[in-house]
């Protein structure tokens, strides 16, 4: 078990997502940077679906009640086992009392704790992932306990993956055409890459608004599908990148789609974070 | 005669394909999008399949090689298209009384109608379920009286009731649970729209119908303790 002493900003018990009940309006949750969130699992050979803490921007303080084994992946986010400094992508052994504390994120924005058995809070329609209304909570809470799987996982000698080398600063944003993108002017079509856009502070899981606005002509579209990644367009220009607890359909033009890359990259980015769009060929 | 065989295909991603009809929603759409949407979440290449008014989204499990296997492949699945879709027809109890209705007033007046009016158009509808989404549970319905169309309030509210009842231009819908909305509030079912511990956690699919049952506030207080008992079974026509 593990006792939460501090939540940190958000802290939240994420896995591989909530993919069965789209037909319910249940939007897909899951940890937004998957690929870090899967080394995390890789590295402590727990299964891929294994719940981990997805910490955003400043990390919890956690009290271990067993012995586990523990990986840090995603943000760099200073964190400390008692004294000790950790590095990301990397298991380390932690005992029954240890502290394991997170300042802020120096470089990205979310970080993910794997824990050896992974966490293991009641699955509810099929996932751990935390959201409003289908847990009972949609991020961890002060002076609670998680429950940990059991493992068997020993490390062998030195194992560590290479650090990552996914820049967290590249502001390319790699995106195919949205459904309705052909209904744009070819100069509107051109400026949307062109454009430097700035993150603005509405940005969560659900969704990250942009800064700037885009004007265009696009038509009204009837309610229709959208997936993480979807880019939408406001009658009034707003731009809305929409990630993995986001309704799963929508009424607004769909402008982009991200790429599953972009929608990791992106994942690592916060408030005033510069982006641009890079658009791919078709993809057939 | 429209072509409900036709559709536009395209790709969302390398695993998701998006297949669109150029014509307006209709029932007759919808069923066809139902029974299509059920062979297609049958092939083994499929994950799953969701929709909307007028597309279908399909989730792949491998990157998509060729659009045009992809659109043949549909094409011939979707002559298979023969079931007939019946649909329950739910009866939900609603209580329209002003404590419950905090926009039913105001809605009145800017259509020029009173409120018994305005209740009396809403309950005399059946409404059709096309599809679940905006929030677990969020039924979009078809069939408003169009006297009763009114554009959403400019501001929304960041907390609309659970089981608000509640019109929104052309739609009108029930809040599955608290959240942000815009619509104009007429009355509150007592009714769990989605309980995510239930199977399904919802009772409504598309193609079934809903109506509308006035209540008093005293059944609306018995309805609800009856739901936390668990002894409470809707009505089905």
């Amino acid at each position: 078990m593990i006792e939460i002493l501090q939540t940190g900003i958000h802290t939240s018990i994420q896995d591989i997502g909530r993919h069965h009940f789209k037909n319910f309006g249940v939007p897909v949750s899951g940890a937004l940077d998957q690929s870090a969130y899967l080394i995390a699992n890789s590295l402590l050979n727990n299964s891929p679906e294994a719940a981990a803490l997805e910490c955003c921007i400043k990390g919890p303080k956690l009290k271990f009640h067993d012995d586990f084994y523990i990986c840090l992946t995603g943000a760099e986010m200073n964190a400390r086992l008692n004294d000790e400094i950790l590095k990301n992508y990397k298991p380390y052994f932690v005992k029954k009392e240890d502290i394991l504390s997170f300042g802020i994120a120096k470089t990205g924005c979310r970080t993910y704790l794997g824990i050896s058995g992974g966490i293991k809070t009641e699955k509810v329609l099929g996932s751990r992932s935390q959201y409003k209304n289908i847990t009972s909570s949609d991020k961890i809470s002060k002076n609670t306990i998680i429950p940990i799987g059991k493992s068997n996982f020993k490390p062998a000698v030195g194992t560590r993956v290479k650090e990552q080398k996914i820049n967290y600063a590249n502001k390319k944003i790699e995106v195919y055409r949205g459904p309705e993108f052909k209904y744009l002017k070819k100069e509107q079509q051109k400026l949307i890459e062109k454009k430097i856009f700035h993150i603005s502070s509405l940005n969560n899981r659900m969704a990250y608004q942009l800064k700037e606005k885009f004007i265009h002509n696009l038509p009204q579209i009837w309610t229709s599908p959208v997936i993480p990644g979807t880019v939408q367009c406001t009658p009034n220009g707003s731009i809305i990148i929409l990630m993995r607890d986001s309704q799963i359909t929508g009424g607004y033009p769909r402008l982009l789609q991200l790429t599953e890359s972009s929608i990791q990259l992106i994942s690592q980015k916060t408030t005033n974070s510069k982006i641009r769009f890079k658009i791919l060929p078709k993809i057939i | 005669m429209i072509d409900l065989f036709k559709f536009e295909i395209s790709a969302l991603n390398n695993k998701t394909i998006l297949l669109e009809w150029r014509m307006d929603p209709s029932d007759t759409l919808l069923e066809h999008l139902i029974k299509f949407k059920s062979l297609i979440e049958k092939d083994f290449q499929v994950n799953r399949c969701v929709t909307g008014y007028q597309s279908l989204l399909i989730e792949i499990k491998n990157k998509i090689r060729s659009l045009t296997y992809w659109e043949e492949h549909l094409k011939k699945l979707q002559k298979k298209n023969k079931t007939i879709i019946k649909g329950i027809h739910w009866k939900i109890p609603v209580c329209y009384d002003l404590k419950y209705a905090p926009d039913l007033l105001n809605l009145s007046k800017e259509i020029n109608l009173n409120a018994s009016e305005v209740v009396k158009l809403h309950l005399s509808t059946r409404y059709r379920v096309y599809f679940l989404g905006f929030l677990p549970g969020f039924l979009y319905l078809s069939g408003l009286n169009s006297r009763l169309y009114l554009r959403r309030k400019k501001k929304p509210l960041l907390k609309v009731p659970k089981g608000a009842v509640a019109i929104g231009g052309m739609q009108t819908g029930i809040y599955p649970n608290i959240s942000p909305g815009g619509w104009h509030l007429i009355g509150n079912t007592p009714v769990n729209l989605f309980n995510p511990k239930k199977k399904p956690p919802c009772f409504a699919k598309p193609g079934d119908w809903i109506s509308f049952e006035q209540i008093d506030s005293d059944t609306y207080t018995k309805i609800e303790s009856e739901q936390k008992n668990g002894n409470y079974q809707l009505n089905k026509i």
